[in-house]
């Protein structure tokens, strides 16, 4: 296996963290009420150094700079899911994107820490229990306000049926795939899908809401090959401002 | 009435109106139920109180409290309980201890069950966890704990807690307490800007 597989793995994998840390720092200083605006900012730099743990292996294996990778490529160079890279929206939103993407990247992270290599694995195992952190905030969020009043569900459950093609758009095989698999680098997209849709399944059966049939919805794919919707370069714009001023500054 | 201007493009585009109206009564429905929060440091230390939270409930009270109280500080876990569950007891002040003020409860009946202590050893500082005891009740946990307890130096205030109403988190959870050593980029000392800072003030000055 060529180091090809590896970085279009590891690519997916840190553009998905950084544009969602992103995005969802976008609620710093406006959250719900204080406790959860420093929760969902917390979870939004975990995202960010989790990019930056995954941008430095591919800088081993390579690439350039983690700030060069992050700040200096077009919408059509990120491999990032066009899940991660919409506006947040309303909270309802956003935190059901939490919750799909989240669960989805423990998992990963799970099979990521079993990797056969050695540098994946250990990034993967160093970083699970903020992930599994994530997925505790994003359950006990969605329990309560899945089951609360009229409004709130209304509002989660609507939340929840936008997002879901965009979800599953998180699974897009690669052509690297099976490559990857039989390499026992992980267990592949497929696997990763199956788990979660029992390990959301399992959440949303504790609310009142109700689960979109997954096998009648077509998924939003397309971002693993660098096609996104209008929202990503405004938003990559946006992120380098400060970046573009000065590259050579030395932070 | 225009909209608040802001050199963050996440806030501008917001369009946050300039002025605010303040609101001066809210409706009963927006107010959250407040918990309180105690840390382990690590698992050599006692629990101590640290904070407050608001949440919707228990479960979501914890979830605050791990990123409120252990964001910056290392952890080995958290306890949470509703602020209505702590039983108080008054302050004393001095060389008077507020267990030579406990009398023997009228009411002695209840199942018995553990209940948690925190003690007040200094004004001004947390409550510390010293243990638990089975009791009928919060007053009998009380009047137990004066006859049990030996102790050298008095304690001004005491908190008592049905160990049931406590939310602990501590084992199985190690791997979500283990991330703090690597996240010195929260903390103000690892940006090393003194020096920068200096120089540009230096510049400014200069170019007075």
């Amino acid at each position: 296996m060529s180091d090809i597989e590896l970085k279009d793995l590891l690519y997916k994998v840190a553009d998905d963290q950084l544009i969602l840390g992103h995005r969802n720092s976008e609620w710093t200083g406006i959250g719900p009420l204080l406790e959860e605006d420093i929760a969902f900012s917390s979870m939004a730099q975990d995202k960010v150094g989790h990019s930056l743990a995954f941008y430095n292996l591919l800088h081993q294996l390579g690439e350039s700079e983690p700030d060069i990778v992050a700040f200096t490529r077009n919408a059509e160079q990120f491999h990032n899911s066009k899940f991660v890279e919409l506006p947040i929206g309303e909270y309802d939103f956003s935190l059901i994107r939490h919750f799909l993407f989240d669960h989805a990247e423990l998992i990963r992270f799970e099979m990521l820490s079993n990797s056969s290599h050695e540098g994946i694995a250990k990034i993967a195992k160093k970083l699970k229990g903020e992930v599994k952190y994530h997925v505790i905030h994003a359950d006990s969020m969605i329990k309560q306000l899945g089951s609360s009043t009229t409004e709130s569900i209304e509002r989660m459950q609507k939340a929840l049926n936008f997002a879901m093609p965009y979800a599953l758009g998180l699974f897009e095989v690669s052509e690297y795939e099976e490559k990857l698999i039989s390499n026992r680098i992980y267990a592949g997209e497929v696997a990763i899908k199956d788990r979660w849709i029992g390990d959301i399944q399992e959440i949303i059966m504790k609310t009142s809401l109700e689960l979109p049939d997954t096998k009648i919805l077509t998924p939003e794919y397309g971002g693993r090959k660098g096609e996104h919707t209008e929202h990503l370069q405004p938003l990559l714009e946006e992120m380098s401002a400060v970046f573009r001023e000065d590259p050579t500054a030395d932070w | 009435m225009s909209a608040l201007k802001s050199l963050d493009p996440r806030v501008a585009r917001l369009n946050i109106p300039s002025e605010i109206e303040l609101i001066t009564e809210k409706e009963e429905q927006d107010q959250l139920n407040t918990y309180q929060v105690f840390r382990q440091m690590n698992l050599k230390r006692p629990f101590e109180h640290v904070g407050i939270v608001h949440a919707a409930n228990l479960e979501l009270a914890f979830t605050f409290a791990k990123e409120q109280y252990s964001r910056r500080q290392t952890c080995s876990g958290i306890w949470v309980v509703e602020t209505e569950k702590v039983k108080t007891t008054d302050f004393t002040e001095d060389q008077e201890s507020i267990y030579s003020k406990i009398e023997e409860p009228e009411n002695k009946k209840g199942q018995m069950e553990e209940f948690d202590f925190f003690h007040l050893d200094k004004r001004g500082k947390q409550h510390v966890h010293i243990g638990s005891m089975k009791a009928e009740n919060h007053e009998m946990a009380l009047w137990r704990a004066k006859q049990e307890l030996e102790l050298d130096k008095p304690v001004y205030n005491v908190w008592v807690v049905k160990s049931e109403d406590l939310l602990k988190v501590e084992e199985g959870f190690q791997d979500i307490w283990d991330t703090l050593p690597d996240k010195r980029y929260r903390e103000a000392v690892d940006y090393k800007a003194g020096d920068k800072l200096k120089e540009f003030k230096e510049r400014m000055n200069q170019a007075k």
